[in-house]
């Protein structure tokens, strides 16, 4: 190995990005860190002579299961809600409407008491793997110490700014808030840093890259660039949201379901339909996220991307399809219940287009669900021929799959359209023509999917993978972004012909959106699962192979159980967060309950995330 | 006026009936787990249709209702008592079935490409396809594998009647086109034994060809084979 | 009662709460909770309503060095390490590969000699250009390539043999390397005691899991 002097060090790093000053603050903190490296390199070489330890009872391995889990999907939470809270603010700031402003505090009021329990958990999972894990906590330790100061900084750079963004909401109102949105910015891109750093120790050990010698920052470096670091960071990023819109949907179901005045049941009711609107607006691009995730997986090692999707986790997929797609029924149920309670006597109008986006949907679902390899008796495989149905069978393939989830992200999407067009009638001039050309771009776009998704059962699965499933992604894409301004457009001069009620949503509805929540929760214990045991036997895949006795990978059965019990522990620690961080406002909340509840003035431009009704005094009268 | 109720449930008999007597005719039938799985998908699509307004929910859940609470007269009212002895009793049996032992092997779920080992992951044919080692491959096909994979390559040999599973056919797009090359050479080489748990090593009859065949022969008689079947083997190249 | 049995009773035994929470508690929370139950028993029922398979990891392989006999043993010894403790797959494919960082070893045993492999294998900077591009003296480009016989991969000089073998062997090529070389080369015992830390001391194994693989520096 070289000896290079620690300046050669620095300017010999060959990171592939231009962050020059970035490198060059990174080298000096090495230097400055280089005792601790080397007691770093002493607690490795002594670690190994305990490979692992084992809490009897539970296991090892079920103790990291449960507390990771649920470190994750409270940081997921922590994660996803300031992003939308953050934006909540700033609509609410450009178009002058309070509730938004009072939205987004309300939802970082959840985020202040749910972040020292996700740091909580954060601190009991690196104690416990640690002690449980020494052989591999020494290994990762050794490559990703540099990140480990990096993550520590940014932990305390997250926490300074979020007690500022949560502490000076009120002081900053008014002319400072310009810099409070910036203290916004600020939180999420901090964020985002906590959640990439310790994803590359996660995509470390399923996608290792070799490491050469190098300084102690290089070999940080290359490892934490390894194949799936990004698409695993789009993909949580996306999902954080998801989980953090549909988990406060939730909780304005359950204070919906709860609330006893009229005035509490129009603001539940609202805070729900935006939690769900945020839920939905995040799942649209998230299968196209997984999608590339799981490309990237496949070329890295076919052995990973075939115990995934063929082998000994394709059932995992099936199940998946069963959440995904009780999701989407649920967050499209919960639209559909809006346009049947929300606006009164609309129900007759949207029965049929209603019924007929159903269709689809489950039809969708029935094609997704259906397994490749089907769980049949004896005397059933004998009449197929093997466990593959001569006709079904070609359902079972990713095509398909790809073309159903294509069309179920389309159907969800022109749901929410129909959902913001009910209870107008559209009086631009050109609003027919619109509505013609939206139509037949629809029609179009779905026989393009459609066809595609034939077409590619006849040529080569790397054409299909290329090119195919990327431009069904991308029609739908193109539908999308050009629907939404087209139907804001149209609404800009759309006179309401039945106004939007808040608050007279059925009970049924609070229990939508605690469903659509659980969905998420449990899909993410699901895909952690499946990310965790593609790995198989290895603890770095192909570098560091599991020795201890629960090499393993459970059943799906048995896993499953342990998936409901962490989303079920989940779901109690976040109705007990919640239920502190509203315990101060229940004495403070009494007074206001007085004042009228002041319907805000929307300008004509309402946005899509306002429950597309526009209830200024103008179109009242 | 017609009842939503009956409607769903006239609904949900047509679809069963399709699934699992008219489909049938032309093609082969579908395993039950198929068919309650799309039955409970077109339930829940009634569930949700049904219960979108309240007028809905009402003419939906409520004849259930009162018929369980046994608000109507009548012989309805007799009815009512039979549900409500023979529903425990379905339970029951259904529960006794399931437990009670059978001489019927349980339903399985074998995955018939699980994932290779690590070594055999991502080689390549070190011989070229060309005339020669076209006839080469096939010469050793027709000496060893077309008993049960059949001369004409679509999985119909002499001897493979016997055999359940039935031995792969290739001409099917389902099979080697799916495949990378080093995929069969692992299954050729290790056989049925070398699967791993979840593709049940214990169903297949494919011979351990590593003593019978040299690395090369096995290499050429991929070669012969995709040729034969009139498939290419799947890659992460689009030159192919 | 089997695990599956057991979980099944369990799962039912939730829902069943669960259904009577909605039947006979008013509570509007609790009846969430219950309503959650019921969804979590479901989806728990339907994951054990499919057969039912744990993945068993592979026994360990250990591998004894008088047990070679012919070139193609040393091969299929070398592909084991090549995709395994080598981690020569990790950035190497052999054949056309989009995931491949590093140059394709399709054909690599015909186009190099054995003793060119090896040094390629064990001094991989020593070929590399210098980099002339700035006014000082001229400096390397460290090699991509980390040098195998030395920490933390660590293969011995037997090993990289039967790698070599192994990559001849793909390309096609009539094998040169011959059992004797290998099975004559002393091994060197400070590396092989690294290579099989914890398991096996005895000289002449070679564990092919890297279980016990620890990098030390």
């Amino acid at each position: 190995m070289k000896h290079y002097s620690p300046l050669q060090m620095i300017r010999n790093s060959t990171f592939p990005i231009s962050g020059v000053s970035l490198l060059k603050w990174g080298g000096m903190l090495v230097l400055l860190l280089f005792p601790i490296l080397a007691w770093a390199q002493d607690a490795a070489t002594q670690a190994m002579s305990v490979e692992y330890r084992d809490i009897p009872g539970i296991g090892s391995r079920n103790i990291i299961w449960i507390v990771a889990q649920q470190h994750l999907l409270l940081a997921g939470f922590v994660l996803g809600v300031p992003i939308f809270a953050w934006i909540c603010e700033i609509v609410g700031w450009k178009t002058n409407e309070p509730r938004y402003d009072k939205l987004a505090k309300e939802f970082t009021k959840l985020l202040t008491s749910a972040y020292a329990t996700t740091a909580l958990f954060g601190g009991i999972l690196l104690f416990l793997l640690i002690g449980l894990y020494p052989k591999l906590m020494a290994y990762l330790t050794d490559i990703f110490f540099p990140s480990f100061i990096a993550y520590c900084i940014l932990f305390i750079l997250e926490t300074a700014t979020l007690y500022m963004y949560w502490y000076g909401w009120d002081a900053m109102q008014g002319r400072k808030k310009a810099l409070h949105i910036f203290l916004g910015l600020l939180l999420n891109l901090f964020a985002l840093g906590i959640m990439i750093v310790p994803n590359a120790w996660a995509t470390f050990q399923a996608s290792p890259v070799v490491i050469a010698d190098g300084t102690a920052i290089e070999r940080a470096w290359s490892a934490m660039q390894n194949p799936t670091w990004w698409p695993v960071n789009i993909h949580r990023l996306i999902a954080n949201v998801v989980l953090g819109g549909f988990i406060c949907g939730a909780y304005a179901g359950v204070r919906y379901l709860l609330a006893v005045t009229k005035e509490e049941k129009e603001h539940y009711d609202w805070m729900g339909y935006v939690g769900n609107f945020i839920g939905v607006f995040g799942m649209l691009p998230l299968p196209f996220a997984g999608y590339w995730l799981m490309r990237e997986i496949y070329q890295y090692n076919q052995q990973m991307g075939i115990t995934l999707m063929g082998g000994f986790l394709a059932w995992l997929f099936i199940l998946q399809a069963m959440l995904i797609g009780v999701l989407f029924l649920g967050a499209n149920y919960y639209f559909w219940l809006g346009i049947a309670h929300r606006i009164p006597g609309s129900e007759g109008q949207y029965k049929k287009p209603i019924m007929a986006m159903l269709i689809v949907l489950l039809a969708c679902l029935a094609v997704w669900m259906t397994p490749h390899s089907l769980v049949a008796s004896l005397a059933e495989a004998q009449k197929m021929g093997g466990t593959h149905h001569p006709l079904l069978g070609v359902f079972g393939v990713m095509s398909a799959k790809m073309t159903v989830s294509n069309l179920m992200v389309l159907v969800t999407f022109m749901s929410f359209i129909m959902y913001w067009r009910a209870g107008k009638v559209e009086t631009a001039g050109w609003a027919k023509a619109a509505k013609g050309l939206m139509g037949v771009l629809l029609v179009i776009a779905s026989v393009a999917v459609i066809g595609l998704g034939i077409w590619g059962y006849f040529v080569p699965a790397i054409i299909r993978i290329n090119y195919f499933s990327v431009a069904q992604v991308l029609i739908v894409l193109f539908i999308m972004i050009t629907f939404t301004p087209l139907t804001a457009l149209l609404m800009k001069s759309a006179k309401t012909t039945t106004e939007m009620v808040w608050g007279q949503m059925p009970v049924r509805a609070g229990y939508s959106l605690v469903l659509n929540a659980v969905m998420v929760i449990l899909l993410m214990s699901l895909m952690g699962y499946a990310r965790s045991s593609s790995r198989v036997h290895w603890h770095i895949y192909g570098v560091m192979r599991d020795t201890s006795e629960y090499a393993y990978s459970p059943a799906l059965g048995y896993a499953a159980a342990f998936m409901s019990l962490n989303t079920f522990v989940f779901c109690l620690l976040a109705a007990f967060i919640f239920w502190v961080a509203t315990l101060g406002d229940k004495a403070k909340s009494q007074p206001p309950k007085d004042e009228p509840v002041k319907v805000p003035p929307m300008g004509s431009s309402t946005p899509a995330m306002a429950g597309g009704a526009p209830t200024s005094e103008e179109t009242r009268k | 006026m017609k009842s939503p109720l009956i409607s769903a449930a006239i609904l949900l008999g047509g679809v069963f009936a399709f699934l699992k007597f008219i489909l049938p005719l032309f093609t082969a039938p579908l395993p039950a787990s198929l068919i309650y799985l799309y039955l409970a998908i077109v339930l829940s699509g009634i569930m949700i249709f049904g219960t979108m307004s309240a007028g809905g929910l009402e003419a939906f859940m409520g004849p259930i209702y009162r018929f369980i609470s046994g608000e109507i007269d009548g012989p309805t009212k007799m009815a009512r008592i039979l549900v409500l002895i023979v529903f425990p009793l379905l339970v029951g049996w259904q529960t006794y079935t399931k437990l009670a032992p059978s001489e019927l092997p349980p339903a399985e779920n074998r995955t018939i490409h699980p994932a290779p080992p690590g070594e055999f992951v991502g080689l390549a044919n070190p011989y070229p396809t060309n005339e020669s080692t076209i006839q080469e491959g096939k010469g050793i096909y027709a000496a060893n594998c077309s008993p049960c994979h059949g001369p004409n390559f679509d999985g119909k040999g002499s001897a493979a009647l016997g055999f359940n599973p039935p031995p792969a056919n290739f001409a099917d797009p389902g099979t080697i086109a799916q495949l990378q090359e080093s995929y069969l050479f692992w299954r050729i080489k290790k056989g049925g034994v070398g699967l791993p748990i979840e593709g049940m090593p214990w169903k297949s009859a494919m011979p351990r060809w590593e003593h019978e065949l040299t690395d090369e022969k096995i290499w050429k008689v991929i070669i012969g084979e995709y040729d034969g079947a009139g498939q290419s083997p799947r890659t992460w190249e689009e030159e192919d | 009662m089997s695990e599956v049995a057991l979980l099944q009773l369990l799962g039912m035994s939730v829902v069943g709460l669960g259904i009577c929470i909605l039947l006979f508690i008013k509570s509007k929370f609790l009846r969430v909770l219950g309503f959650v139950i019921i969804v979590l028993g479901s989806f728990s029922l339907t994951a054990l309503s499919v057969p039912q398979m744990a993945s068993l990891p592979p026994a360990i392989e250990s591998f004894d060095i008088a047990s070679l006999k012919s070139p193609d043993d040393l091969a299929s010894l070398g592909q084991k390490i090549f995709f395994s403790k080598g981690q020569c797959a990790l950035c190497h494919s052999i054949g056309p590969s989009h995931s491949a960082r590093c140059p394709d070893l399709a054909g690599i045993g015909a186009k190099l000699a054995p003793e060119f492999i090896y040094e390629s294998l064990t001094n991989p900077q020593a070929y590399v250009y210098l980099d002339y591009r700035h006014d000082q003296l001229p400096e390397e480009y460290p090699a991509q390539m980390p040098y195998i016989n030395k920490n933390p991969i660590a293969l011995s000089k037997p090993e990289i043999y039967s790698v070599i073998a192994f990559l001849q062997k793909m390309s096609g090529e009539p094998i040169t390397i011959k059992v004797e070389d290998v099975l004559n080369q002393e091994p060197d015992t400070k590396e092989l005691k690294v290579a099989g830390h914890a398991r096996a001391n005895d000289a002449g194994n070679i564990i092919l899991a890297q279980s016990s693989d620890m990098v030390v520096e």
